[in-house]
């Protein structure tokens, strides 16, 4: 009955309005920068295995070479892990994590991969980073209603990705 | 004092959701204190009039606010809301009828 004698109001007396937003693009989430992040860390672990099983393993090329390279993987590694963190801690909801409750313990997973790989130069804990990152891209899209497919990306290293058919 | 506004948009959705009406107390903050759960009316430089709940408090008086939608605009987009900015608290809350 308040609401109804509100609206009359209202439509006389016209109440200001107060914008509870959302329509800005901070709705913008999609997992390919994590994916891609991750796909660059086994890049680079490729190049220093490359590097490493050369002839000049000395010089003040190939230290600048090793430093580019591990420099890149510890920036992807952790651009991966926070592309992650936004996407469970912003975007993924309780109605999204009562249908995929397994999302918290991979989430938990891509961090502690994450940091495998700067700690190291394995590559299959790297290409592990890769799937799980995939697995959490498959969640993202479910939430969407949008179906899934998996391809090699058209560049080295050419491992499987999740894509969204659009 | 006291001012009836409309609520437009669903960052508080479910809780307050697009044409439910507020009071809002426009009271001076030493007669009636913020605390982290109110839900106060600001006002943005960008945006204009919001109504948000606030979150938190930074230690030089930035109030920290957010919504509960997930995509909702935050203090991560807006920054701290000056005391200044703020018209007031909501202190009365009159729900769409249909809205349960």
């Amino acid at each position: 009955m308040i609401y109804h004698l509100l609206e009359k109001l209202d439509r006389k007396l016209h109440f200001r309005r107060v914008k509870a937003h959302c329509d800005i693009p901070c709705g913008i989430y999609d997992p390919i920068i994590a994916q891609i992040a991750a796909l660059t860390v086994v890049r680079m672990i490729d190049l220093m295995t490359g590097l490493e099983g050369g002839e000049k393993k000395d010089g003040l090329e190939y230290h600048n070479t090793i430093s580019r390279y591990i420099s890149v993987k510890e920036e992807h590694a952790e651009k991966a892990k926070h592309e992650i963190r936004v996407i469970w801690g912003d975007y993924l909801k309780a109605q999204h994590l009562e249908k995929h409750p397994q999302a918290h313990e991979l989430v938990h997973k891509i961090m502690q991969l994450g940091s495998k790989v700067r700690q190291s130069a394995n590559r299959e804990t790297a290409v592990e980073f890769v799937e799980a990152i995939n697995q959490f891209a498959e969640i993202f899209w479910e939430t969407k209603g949008i179906t899934t497919k998996r391809a090699k990306a058209p560049y080295a290293p050419n491992l499987e990705l999740v894509y969204p058919n659009l | 004092m006291l001012r009836i506004q409309r609520v437009q948009g669903e960052s508080l959705s479910p809780e307050y959701v697009e044409g439910d009406f507020v009071v809002i107390t426009t009271l001076p903050f030493f007669l009636c204190r913020l605390k982290t759960g109110d839900v106060i009316v600001f006002q943005d430089n960008t945006y204009g009039l919001l109504i948000k709940r606030v979150e938190g408090f930074e230690a030089d008086g930035g109030i920290l606010v957010g919504g509960t939608h997930a995509q909702s605009l935050s203090s991560h987009l807006l920054g701290p809301v000056r005391a200044e900015a703020v018209i007031g608290k909501v202190i009365w809350h009159i729900r769409r009828p249909t809205h349960n």
